[in-house]
């Protein structure tokens, strides 16, 4: 019976996940961006906890602890302190409209659950929904990338992306070897950190952190 | 002992930080990195006809014995050139001290980090240190902190970030498509174990493996479409980092690609192959359409590295001895020439102050020796017997042939052809003419012909003899693709 707990739990959580990247897309400042990333991250902690005493792995502790700390409350302090600092206006200016942004993000998660079926037909049950909503969630990361013009939204774009990847690993592998996931963490969070500081330039370069002013290479 | 091998540029980088003068810094890094160069060949040479090396962490094989030497050969002639362009810039007032030492321990940390690329074994790790070298080289892009140069650096970063993300879902997957063969317990990502069990991985996995693995290195590979943040990139940074970026960065990440083309087409042959030479002769086509277009002399050379690295595509995708072993060749024939082509480069931009190819003219007066080398190597980039870069081209469409495969070697004959006559036409129309007025002759250093004069040579000798030593050594990494030579 716990077991079954557990599965639903990991389920729920995993819905849960998709939807604030949903919720994301529908977002209209900066300040409701990060908090929304941070609660993604908080969650995702979450569901590698019950992972890890589903699996009895005591590995997957360590990365449920790392996932919380490093991007449930590092990494969003790092992005909230940079705001501030750049004066980073609160508005998100998306070049695709926010009813349309939701449709396409709908019709991304379709297109995961699509390329995943043929996958996931053979796998545990545990992991039959997470890698379809992983895939979701890294296409949908993608997608605010390519459709918010800001630096600031792009970088959480990616780091979205990853909460999709960390998704992934910890369900399909229940926890690749964790040299290799605390290697991964430490890279986010050097990305995420230089990243940080080349916004910082561009902002002083161009005094704008508007990516659309970035289109002087071409040919 | 592989540790000595990547303790040697991080000793010489930190070595690079601490100095005080400028002399210091060009001491060490052309002796550091000559020394990496020495440490390295005992471990090639293990790696190419001793079997591999296997320590765990540590993995060498011949195709790991190919990239290194590649590394460590093109960071000591780029430290080598790096000298006097950097005196150029520090009187031109566009270096300070500062800079100079930050140029340096970055140069020497992004070869460390190109080195771990290829010599762990877990895949895991070799995603890391891949990521490692966006990371420190996207500040060697905006090293000259201009907004086209930051602008660049953040396109750079961005979607080498985003393919990578894309590359670790591909192996996450690979992983998974290991669990079967290997048991829930097995915990590993190590290249080795994955090899011999590549028989029982799970296909479907496999195959959608591989196709993340190969969009998302192949961004960092500079295969086209993926490929637009390499002519900024290599535009914009230092002369001898982008020599460094294109002849060994984009072929670290073909080595990741490889190493899963390896595991792939053993599980389900023909799958990985294909999509190697779609995406090769993409890259291919696209690069023709932007070598005949672009104006200037950096972009122009990047867009001939995305040629080049679909062209390795293509011969490692058409498979057989033939093929692959000319793509093999490929790989360092293109480094060796591409570097010498940049080197040029590097000269005539600091000498005429643009890299716009239509103000470039009169080469030949003006500067004979760099004159002479880069229609050496304009020639053998282009593709021209007797260079190393025909040899690499005839064996990848004898290959093609022998297969079967007559569209494809048509189609790649037609395309080189166009890309020949491109680039013959711009290379000469640079060194002929008539200089512009007030612009003094003679060379801007004599140091800095050295290395160029040591690339022309190899790719010389490479294409008229091919050493023993050499095609024993390829035929070693040949084997490895399954087919005999």
């Amino acid at each position: 019976m716990a077991d079954l707990l557990s599965i639903d739990t990991i389920n729920f959580l995993a819905a849960a996940i998709l939807l604030v990247s949903l919720l994301v897309m529908a977002s209209t400042r900066m300040g409701q961006l990060v908090r929304s990333f941070a609660f993604q991250s908080i969650m995702l902690a979450a569901i590698s906890a019950v992972l890890a005493h589903y699996t009895g792995s005591e590995h997957i502790y360590i990365v449920a602890v790392l996932t919380l700390v490093v991007k449930g409350i590092i990494i969003p302090r790092f992005l909230m302190y940079s705001i501030d600092r750049l004066k980073v206006r609160r508005e998100i200016e998306p070049l695709v409209g926010i009813p349309a942004s939701l449709l396409i993000s709908g019709g991304l998660v379709i297109v995961a659950y699509y390329v995943t079926e043929p996958l996931i037909s053979s796998a545990e049950a545990v992991t039959r929904n997470c890698l379809a909503i992983s895939l979701a969630v890294v296409f949908i990361g993608m997608f605010m990338m390519i459709s918010r013009r800001k630096a600031m939204t792009q970088m959480v774009g990616l780091l979205m992306m990853e909460n999709g990847l960390f998704l992934g690993i910890i369900s399909t592998t229940y926890g690749m070897p964790l040299i290799v996931e605390i290697g991964i963490f430490f890279d986010v969070f050097m990305a995420v950190l230089i990243m940080g500081i080349f916004a910082y330039r561009i902002n002083q370069t161009f005094e704008t952190l508007d990516t659309t002013f970035l289109r002087r290479l071409r040919g | 002992m592989v540790e000595l091998l990547l303790l040697v540029p991080l000793v010489t980088a930190l070595l690079c930080g601490v100095s005080r003068t400028e002399k210091a810094i060009y001491v060490f890094s052309v002796v550091g990195s000559l020394v990496a160069a020495l440490v390295a060949i005992p471990y090639c040479y293990q790696a190419f006809f001793e079997g591999p090396v296997d320590t765990g962490l540590w993995y060498l094989d011949p195709l790991s014995g190919l990239f290194m030497t590649v590394i460590v050969v093109i960071t000591a002639l780029v430290s080598l050139y790096s000298v006097e362009y950097l005196k150029h810039d520090r009187k031109e007032g566009e270096a300070n001290l500062r800079d100079l030492r930050y140029y340096h321990v970055l140069l020497h940390l992004f070869a460390f980090s190109m080195l771990m690329v290829v010599v762990v074994d877990s895949l895991g790790l070799m995603w890391i240190a891949v990521e490692g070298t966006t990371l420190v080289s996207a500040f060697l892009v905006g090293f000259y902190k201009k907004s086209e140069a930051m602008e660049a650096s953040w396109k750079y970063l961005i979607i080498c970030s985003v393919g990578i993300t894309l590359a670790l879902l591909g192996i996450i997957l690979l992983y998974a498509s290991s669990v079967d063969a290997l048991g829930e317990n097995a915990d590993t990502l190590d290249w080795s174990v994955l090899r011999s069990v590549a028989g029982q991985l799970d296909p479907a996995l496999l195959k959608v493996s591989f196709i993340f693995i190969l969009v998302g290195l192949g961004t960092k590979a500079g295969l086209a479409p993926m490929h637009t943040w390499l002519p900024d990139a290599h535009s914009q940074a230092p002369t001898p980092i982008s020599a460094l970026l294109s002849a060994v960065l984009l072929n670290c990440a073909m080595y990741g690609v490889l190493r899963v083309h390896i595991l792939a087409s053993e599980a389900v042959p023909g799958f990985s192959s294909s999509l190697l030479m779609f995406f090769g002769l993409f890259s291919l086509a696209i690069a023709t359409a932007f070598i005949l277009t672009s104006r200037d002399l950096k972009r122009f050379l990047a867009f001939s590295s995305v040629e080049h690295m679909g062209i390795i595509a293509l011969g490692f995708g058409l498979g057989g001895p033939l093929a692959v072993f000319g793509a093999v060749f490929h790989v360092l024939a293109h480094s060796l020439t591409k570097t010498l082509m940049f080197f040029g480069a590097g000269n005539v931009i600091q000498k005429y102050r643009t890299r716009e190819m239509k103000d470039i003219k009169g080469l030949g007066k003006t500067m004979p020796s760099t004159a002479a080398l880069l229609v050496l190597g304009g020639a053998a980039i282009a593709g021209s017997p007797p260079f190393a870069i025909f040899i690499g081209e005839l064996f990848i469409i004898s290959g093609a042939l022998a297969q079967g495969e007559y569209l494809v070697a048509g189609i790649f004959i037609a395309l080189i052809v166009v890309i020949f006559a491109g680039m013959t036409y711009r290379i000469f129309g640079m060194v002929s003419g008539k200089p512009q007025e007030g612009l003094p002759d003679g060379e801007i250093g004599k140091l800095r012909l050295l290395p160029m004069i040591v690339l022309a040579s190899a790719i010389l000798v490479l294409g008229l003899f091919l050493p023993e030593v050499v095609s024993d050594a390829m035929g070693a990494v040949v084997k490895l693709f399954g087919v005999s030579a």
